[in-house]
Formats: C-alpha cells, sequence, structure tokens
C-alpha cells in the first residue's frame, strides 16, 4: 500500500525545498522526492545574488537548505518521479522504486539540461562528454578541454576550467557572449595567482589570468570524435559553415536548460512553452496540484524567486487541506 | 561482515557530497579518493567503471555509478 503523505514536492530545488520548510513547518506530513540534490543551481560555482550570501557555491547553498528542510520535520528522498496521477481524493505518485499517495501535490522540478544533438555526443556521455561542470570538471586537470555555450553558466565553467586544465576552448555560435557581465570581466580580467593545481578546496585559488581560453565565437559543435574515449571536437563556423577538428580531452555542454513537463502535461494546464500555468497563490488548473519555480510561467528564472513561490506554494497546499476538511481558516505567519 | 565502501570524487561535486550525507546518516565507513589531484586514482576509476564521470562508488566488488540511493541501500543492504 503506498504510504500517504499531506504534501508531496516534487524536485530538490530552491523552489523545492522552500515547499518542504513551510510544509514541515505547518506540521503537514512532508515528502521531498528529487532526482538529485540541488537542481540548476547547483551548477553554480558561486551565487551572488542570493540574500543573505556574498558569494557562495551553488552546492554549498542547497546543502544548506536540505538540511533545513529536514531539521523542520520534512522527510527527502532521492527518487526520480515517473508518474503523477489522480486517484479518487487523493494523488498517486510512482518513482521507479516506489508509490506514494498525498493529498497534495507541489511541482518543483525545475528544468533539465539542454544536450547538443550531435553525433558522438551519445556515444561518449561519461567518456569526454560532461553535462556538470562542477562535478567533472576536476578530472580534467592539465588537459585540454571545451565549453560548448555562451551564458553565465558557460564562462563560469570556462573559469573554472582555466584554473585547472592546460587549455579551454569556449565555443559559442552567437557574435557575442550572452553571459552577465561580472561573469565575463572573470573570465577575461582575474588576477594572476600562483596557485598549487593539487588543491582544488578553496575556489578562490582557482582564479587567474585567462591567457589558456581561446574563446570561439560564431562556431558550433557538429560531432564529437574518439576511440575509447573523446579525442576531438568537430566544429563548424557558422557563416561560412566551414569545419574544423580540434583535439581535445573533454566537451563541458553548458547551452541551458528546457522544461520537461510531458509527465504533468495531462493533469495540469500548460503555457505556449510547456510552463505549468498558475495563479499568484501557485495553484495551477488541478484542484491540489501546485506549482513553484522555473518550471512554472513565472518570468523571473532566479534561485530567490523560486523559494518564494516554494513558500506560497505550501501555504497554499496548506489552505487547501484545511478547507477540504471543512475549516475555514485565515492563513497567518508561522513565526507570530 | 562489513562491507568494503570506496567513492572516487571531486571537490566540488554535488553528487559526492549528497552519497557521502547518505554514508554519514546511515553510519556507513568509507575510504574516499580524490581524483582531482591523483591521475592514478582516475585511472583506477575509470579502469573499474569505464567511464570518467564522478561519483564512482564501489561496495565490495560491485561498482554503482552517479549517487543512486536505492542501488546503494540495496548494496549495503540497508532498509528503506
Amino acid at each position: 500500500m503506498a504510504s500517504k503523505y499531506d504534501v508531496l514536492i516534487v524536485g530538490g530545488g530552491p523552489a523545492g525545498f522552500a515547499a518542504a520548510i513551510f510544509a514541515a513547518r505547518r506540521n503537514l506530513k512532508t515528502l521531498l522526492l528529487a532526482k538529485s540534490l540541488g537542481g540548476q543551481i547547483t551548477r553554480s560555482f558561486g551565487v551572488e545574488n542570493y540574500p543573505g550570501f556574498l558569494k557562495i557555491p551553488g552546492t554549498e547553498l542547497m546543502m544548506k537548505v536540505s538540511e533545513q528542510a529536514e531539521k523542520n520535520g520534512a522527510e527527502i528522498k532521492y527518487e526520480e518521479v515517473m508518474e503523477i496521477t489522480k486517484k479518487g481524493h487523493d494523488f498517486e505518485v510512482k518513482t521507479k522504486e516506489n508509490k506514494y499517495s498525498s493529498q497534495t501535490v507541489i511541482l518543483a522540478y525545475g528544468k533539465t539540461p539542454r544536450d547538443l544533438g550531435i553525433k558522438g555526443e551519445e556515444k561518449y556521455a561519461g567518456l569526454g562528454v560532461f553535462y556538470c561542470s562542477t562535478c567533472d570538471m576536476p578530472i580534467m586537470r592539465n588537459k585540454t578541454i571545451a565549453v560548448i555555450g555562451g551564458g553565465s553558466d558557460a564562462v563560469d565553467a570556462a573559469t573554472f576550467g582555466a584554473g585547472i586544465c592546460k587549455k579551454v576552448y569556449l565555443i559559442y555560435k552567437g557574435e557575442e557572449l550572452a553571459a552577465d557581465l561580472p561573469a565575463i570581466e572573470r573570465l577575461k580580467k582575474m588576477p594572476y595567482k600562483e596557485e598549487d593545481t593539487k588543491k582544488l578546496k578553496n575556489h578562490k585559488k582557482l582564479e587567474r589570468k585567462a591567457r589558456n581560453v581561446e574563446i570561439l565565437l560564431k562556431h558550433w559543435p557538429v560531432e564529437v570524435k574518439g576511440d575509447k574515449f573523446v579525442k576531438s571536437l568537430v566544429i563548424q563556423e557558422v557563416d561560412s559553415k566551414k569545419t574544423r577538428e580540434i583535439p581535445l580531452d573533454g566537451v563541458f555542454v553548458e547551452i541551458g536548460f528546457i522544461v520537461k513537463t510531458e509527465m504533468v502535461s495531462k493533469l495540469v494546464k500548460l503555457d505556449k512553452f510547456k510552463q505549468v500555468i498558475t495563479d499568484k497563490m501557485c495553484r495551477t488548473s488541478r484542484p491540489g496540484i501546485f506549482a513553484a519555480g522555473d518550471i512554472t510561467d513565472l518570468e523571473v528564472k532566479q534561485a530567490v524567486a523560486s523559494a518564494g513561490e516554494g513558500c506560497k506554494a505550501a501555504l497554499a497546499a496548506y489552505l487547501y487541506i484545511q478547507e477540504k476538511s471543512g475549516k475555514k481558516i485565515r492563513l497567518e505567519p508561522d513565526w507570530a | 561482515m562489513a562491507k568494503s565502501v570506496a567513492i572516487y570524487t571531486t571537490p566540488t561535486c554535488v553528487y559526492c557530497r549528497m552519497a557521502k550525507e547518505f554514508f554519514k546518516k546511515n553510519n556507513v565507513k568509507y575510504k574516499e579518493i580524490d581524483v582531482s589531484s591523483d591521475d592514478r586514482a582516475v585511472q583506477e576509476m575509470v579502469e573499474k567503471s569505464g567511464q570518467m564521470g564522478v561519483p564512482v562508488i564501489t561496495v565490495d566488488k560491485e561498482v554503482i555509478v552517479g549517487f543512486n540511493e536505492s542501488k546503494l541501500r540495496k548494496a549495503l543492504g540497508l532498509k528503506g
């Protein structure tokens, strides 16, 4: 028989964990299910715009948030949700391993990393093609790599690589990098510091003048080649279509994220971008299902905004549960 | 008899941290091998797992790539 919860949250990023904190603090039996901890924010080497922290690695921020959720009484399990269905008055949520039942569901699973869709990419995934620069770039110490993308994540990954690798190619199809100015400045104008490349514990030690970075604008990869592991990358110039093959050891894909809402497309209404439509209190078109963060049609895609939405979604779920049991209550702050 | 557990990690890997938190919560003793500063360890990890991503976790002779809580529970004989 499936376990019964009051609130089941799908997603382990800022929205999901904020929802977990607020739901648990209302004495709601709360379960958070996530494929992994943290989501998109863990790909950031240094988050500088989350209130309360001048600069903090994304992973560290999310470790603190998950600890806070557990200390407030939320249950956390790292399982990937495969299906959500309505069963009578409740919802049934299936993962690969288990089945859970809950009065309410909060969708907070954000976005999924986009892949390149080029020849050789799938073959060499984990064999030189990587999607987590924070995890895997240290393995490329003293080697040659390419970072694909032009946003802040890609530029920060190239900066990280500049401190570790022999050479970094930053490859982007646009005429200019799309990253924010602080990220670009970090890459191009960092102070040079002597560093021991064997010690990677402190991110500040990784900053060095980026003389080993080559930025290739108006280029895009077309094929990953190698033997047992990646050996080279074929790139194409956008206008002339001329190709060239770059010998290298690793390819880091940092080209943004997409919303994957196929799992819930029959349960809730989506907008033209396939994002979940919500009202001001994070209610979806399906009573009992709420949504928060980057998976929704909220225009602002920032961690602190997602956390705020997670709070609202949890409180909306609380109100829904009270009303379902015939209680008419007002939402009072939990600190009053 | 207690199982022999090892984890190949890098300092900035979130999944490695999740795995170590899991070990701590479940009182699992393990050996950590930081591959970011040890080429021989990278080679060893690649030979065992057939790939370069971290974390790679070994429980006796079983090799688990990535942090997969249910696979780990099964390999360690933990309930949940």
